[in-house]
């Protein structure tokens, strides 16, 4: 069975930690111990301190342009949207218009085969281009009617879009919330208006770590 | 036959109106809102004889539309057909207890939008004959 060996004090070991490693006496041993760590913990600190005076600084920042301007980008994509809908709405009111436009045109010549077939024998050339032409006028009514149906696809598409929109809508004014909020945690001015004390408070907590 | 369309997509009333004149309604007498609110304002101070609503819209939706047309006395026995794209179990049921005429999901066929239409006035003209 192997002992574990005692912690080898070599000359790897930092000066100071070699000597306590060999003081005969147990508080000094300590109380050298206890001034080690504090020297680290005031690194740590230090450290911590300078993050929360940077993150403090960027969330002021941040909180002042979204005030501002929105969230970046945002504002442009829900405009992307909105276009989008006007155009598909352009779009298929268009292919409308041309459903409308030819319908009665259909009918008409429809109309009008049915006179010149009441007027022929019935089998000379002007019946049979008649009868094609009735035949022909029905098609198209059919055609139209399929069209205008089809032209569903803009309200389907666009319920989706206006549903993506509102989306974008709700994670903007969420982030907004979210910065104003952090803000608010580190005292800075933001949209929501913290008081100027605040930024004092601030500052004066971060001072009594010593930054 | 007096018919109001409501659709918060001016295609879609279009569509819709379309099809109806198609099945041999006629047009001027066609009128269109484009939400609930506007829709029973129209209601209440003209004659109507068929409402066909479709359910997602801003302000107030087609299944509002609906309860606030069977809550009110003058209303309530207007035929409603509704039109929508939210085709989920719970929501067609929610409108069968509103009280709903009709109920088609989109896109939908001319053959289907006649079909309902019939059932409508089918239903309407035996409980007619009946009373």
């Amino acid at each position: 069975m192997n002992l574990i060996s005692p912690l080898a004090i070599d000359d790897t070991l930092p000066a100071e930690l070699r000597e306590l490693l060999n003081s005969p006496e147990g508080p000094a041993f300590e109380q050298a111990l206890d001034v080690m760590v504090r020297q680290r913990e005031q690194h740590l600190f230090r450290a911590l301190g300078q993050l929360a005076r940077d993150l403090h600084d960027a969330v002021r920042r941040l909180g002042g342009d979204l005030a501002q301007e929105g969230v970046p980008g945002i504002a442009d994509a829900r405009q992307h949207l909105q276009d989008a809908l006007e155009m598909s709405a352009q779009a298929a009111h268009r292919s409308l218009d041309f459903a409308e436009r030819m319908r009665p045109e259909a009918e008409s010549l429809a109309h009008n085969a049915g006179e010149v077939l009441e007027w022929t024998n019935g089998n000379d050339a002007a019946a049979v281009l008649a009868r094609e032409a009735v035949q022909f006028a029905d098609n198209c009514r059919e055609g139209i009617a399929d069209m205008v149906l089809a032209q569903s696809w803009q309200d389907l598409t666009g319920q989706r879009i206006k549903k993506v929109a509102s989306f974008i809508g709700t994670v903007e004014s969420s982030l907004l919330e979210l910065v104003r909020l952090t803000g608010a945690l580190a005292g800075s001015e933001t949209p929501a208006a913290v008081k100027v004390s605040s930024q004092e408070d601030a500052d004066r907590l971060l001072s009594e770590f010593g930054f | 036959m007096k018919i109001l369309v409501v659709d918060d997509f001016s295609t879609m009333r279009r569509i819709v109106r379309n099809l109806l004149v198609e099945l041999g309604f006629s047009n001027p007498l066609i009128q269109e809102a484009d939400d609930g609110e506007s829709a029973i304002a129209m209601l209440r101070t003209l004659p109507f004889d068929l409402v066909v609503t479709d359910w997602n819209m801003p302000n107030m939706t087609g299944i509002d539309l609906l309860r606030a047309i069977r809550a009110e006395e003058a209303l309530k026995g207007l035929p409603v057909l509704m039109v929508t794209a939210e085709n989920n179990r719970d929501q067609i049921i929610a409108a069968a207890q509103a009280g709903v005429n009709g109920y088609i999901v989109k896109p939908f066929t001319a053959i289907t939008l006649k079909e309902k239409l019939g059932k409508i006035f089918e239903r309407i003209a035996a409980s007619g004959a009946s009373a």
